[in-house]
């Protein structure tokens, strides 16, 4: 720990039961919606595997161990659904469960250890535009690079006028189906 | 994405973890033979 550290200025505690935090993910999955992975939705960082506890690591310094104070590394969730909004392509909307070592921020979190426990397929503009409220995709289109981005049928036909073409359209319910199967989750009813 | 400054360390060890295990393949179950009745020995006495 370096003197300028901020560790030395934190409290501390501990705690026998997972955080539950809010968080979106980017999605990839084959051209017929198998294969499915969650993503972050920042940068090119590893895929969140199905059925395993996520590990946090640093990609700006692996000399320390992932969450550090001092860095912004970890996995992050966050206390509110609306900060959210600003994230880059969200395509799941989600709970997450954060356990490890966790430093909590003013707005959320950042943990060693993470995974899904509720999820539910958003059309991102929608997300962009009107946060929480009718974000409801009805198909996924399935673009380069096995990416998949779920969308309703107003956002679809923006999309397609811009020139995002899918290459593939799925039934938004569908893939939603199979990616609860895939991470063995629960629905995310209500947000 | 700006989550504003640390307030606080937790170290969190869960009783159980918030991940979901393999489900394990069910037992093969067999039907339960009763046993072969044995042969009476001769200096077994008879039932009245």
């Amino acid at each position: 720990m370096s003197p300028l550290s901020v560790a030395a200025d934190l409290r501390s505690s501990t705690g026998i039961e997972p955080i539950l935090a809010w968080r979106t993910w980017a999605l990839t999955g084959h051209r017929d919606g198998t294969g499915l992975l969650l993503r972050p939705v920042a940068g090119r960082s590893r895929p969140w595997k199905p059925m395993q506890p996520v590990e946090a690591a640093c990609k700006h310094a692996r000399l320390h161990a992932a969450p550090n104070v001092d860095c912004t590394c970890g996995l992050h969730g966050t206390h509110e659904l609306d900060i959210l909004r600003r994230t880059r392509c969200p395509a799941v909307l989600g709970r997450v469960a954060l356990w490890g070592r966790v430093i909590e921020h003013d707005l959320g979190y950042r943990a060693q250890y993470a995974y899904p426990q509720l999820a539910a397929l958003v059309c991102q503009f929608c997300f962009w535009q009107w946060g929480s409220h009718g974000s409801r995709p009805d198909v996924v289109g399935w673009f380069a690079r096995d990416a998949l981005m779920p969308l309703c049928w107003a956002h679809l036909e923006l999309a397609q006028r811009y020139g995002m073409e899918p290459r593939r359209l799925l039934q938004a319910d569908d893939v939603e189906l199979e990616l609860r199967e895939t991470y063995t989750i629960d629905p995310l009813v209500r947000w | 994405m700006d989550i504003g400054r640390p307030k606080r360390i937790i170290e969190i060890d869960p009783i159980s973890l918030p991940v979901p295990t393999p489900e394990m393949p069910s037992p093969v179950t067999e039907p339960v033979r009763e046993p072969a009745p044995q042969p009476r020995s001769p200096a077994e006495p008879a039932d009245p």
